[in-house]
């Protein structure tokens, strides 16, 4: 009879962890308290184990790259021979010189975005590549201290690169517009055509809706934030270049796909618009 | 469960966290990375059997989720179904099959890669019926391919790092599994 009794125990456990975890789910979800309370609590773990994982990123980075390099190993091989062939003469220095050139260019360009206007800024680095498989983000290393809140842009030296859904003491999460949660208001054509942008997933194009039959698109043409009044997003911002666009029959809108203008691969640096809706 | 194996968990939890947000995060195939907490619940079930499984799982699950930018809960949830599963699968085999034992390689091994797999999909679905249908859009094969080999690699230590959590020999997790210990 223990066996059987066990098992309605384990079961009874099951169940309520389940109920608890779906419960704690809803209420982060619905916003209000038990979204405060959660994001409360992901900003003080974040805060105490930013240091540790800095301190120990440094001691062990040798070994992640080891990793690294072993996963890539065929790949990197057929880099490493045409490397040695091509850069063999390059010396140590030139290269320093070099990168450190890259990035003041990357900071440089940040600093003469015109279509801000006047709106303030706060330049961050690029700290870390999103943590979860399922979301396209990034962390950078600005957070609340430094002015930066949820709900702000970010920008690159190309255009809109995504917003902050997360911001912590000294860091923030930066959701790209690639990511599939990513919704962005924007405008195109003369006069203005409205539309959203929706991401389609790291690597894939935009997804353009609400575009109806008949409306003129041209390939190439800028897509910019529309700055509507109950937008996330200042006018003007560069989003994306439509890349794509076709009218199945009997659809209600155009289909059209568009390529981010901010290169998403270079983002080394980037700028926090201090600025809510 | 006791003090201090709670204390001890708690430190193994630490250790993967750490782990797994150095080492763990720069490892990237296809735009994924692997899922090192993962192993924390399917060491559990293996070693401790389902109820170990979804303690444990619930816990690394809640830890895990502190630091992803995902629905507060979901990671919690999948892992805590992840844990109970791979203690509850293994309870049914072992009372079907003769020398089923939690702690050897190969099926450390088996198990993980199958359990990762699964969690991968269910983590996903699960995202999917709160709202985040994107997740369904992921290529999720890859995501599976590189959170399950390496968990399906490093299942071996993951068990006996859980062994001492628990406060379990390696004769403990057969004992656990099959159920000869009252």
């Amino acid at each position: 009879m223990a066996k059987p009794r066990r098992g309605r125990r384990t079961l009874t456990t099951v169940v309520i962890l389940v109920l608890v975890s779906v419960s704690i789910i809803t209420l982060a979800q619905r916003g209000g308290v038990g979204s405060r309370v959660t994001s409360g609590l992901r900003s003080a773990a974040n805060d105490v184990f930013d240091p540790i994982q800095r301190g120990v990123d440094n001691l062990i980075r040798p070994i992640g790259n080891a990793f690294a390099g072993a996963v890539n190993y065929p790949a990197l091989s057929k880099e490493n021979a045409e490397l040695r062939q091509t850069v063999g003469a390059l010396r140590q220095q030139v290269l320093e010189g070099q990168s450190v050139r890259q990035q003041l260019r990357q900071i440089t360009a940040l600093e003469h975005l015109t279509y801000l206007g006047s709106l303030p800024t706060v330049t961050a680095e690029t700290v870390a590549i999103g943590p979860s498989n399922f979301a396209d983000t990034i962390t950078i290393d600005k957070g609340r201290s430094d002015g930066v809140a949820v709900g702000m842009p970010v920008v690159g030296a190309g255009g809109l690169v995504g917003q902050v859904v997360l911001a912590y003491n000294h860091q923030a999460t930066v959701r790209l517009l690639t990511d599939g949660q990513s919704k962005i208001g924007v405008q195109f054509g003369n006069p203005a055509n409205l539309a959203s942008a929706t991401g389609q997933g790291q690597g894939d194009p935009l997804a353009v809706d609400f575009v109806v039959p008949g409306t003129p698109v041209k390939k190439g043409e800028l897509l910019t934030t529309n700055g509507l009044a109950d937008g996330e997003y200042p006018p003007g911002i560069p989003v994306a270049t439509i890349s794509s666009a076709s009218t199945p029959a009997g659809a209600g809108q155009i289909s059209i796909t568009a390529e981010p203008v901010a290169d998403l691969d270079q983002l080394a640096y980037v700028d926090v618009v201090l600025w809510l809706s | 469960m006791t003090g201090p194996n709670l204390v001890r968990l708690a430190v193994l939890t630490f250790l993967v966290l750490v782990i797994q947000s150095t080492v763990g995060l720069d490892i990237r195939v296809g735009g994924a990375h692997p899922d090192l907490m993962l192993l924390l619940p399917i060491a559990a079930g293996l070693v401790g059997g389902p109820n170990a499984g979804a303690w444990v799982g619930f816990g690394a699950g809640l830890v895990a989720d502190l630091f992803v930018p995902a629905p507060f809960g979901l990671t919690a949830l999948t892992y805590t179904l992840v844990g109970f599963g791979v203690g509850a699968v293994l309870a049914l085999a072992a009372r079907s099959l003769a020398g089923v034992d939690g702690n050897s390689w190969w099926l450390a091994g088996l198990v993980a890669l199958a359990a990762s797999v699964i969690a991968v999909m269910l983590y996903a679905v699960l995202g999917a019926l709160i709202g985040q249908e994107q997740m369904l859009k992921l290529d999720l094969g890859v995501i599976a391919a590189v959170v399950a080999v390496p968990n399906a690699l490093l299942a071996v230590p993951a068990v006996r790092a859980m062994n001492w959590a628990l406060g379990v020999g390696p004769r403990g997790a057969e004992h656990r599994v099959t159920g000869s210990r009252s």
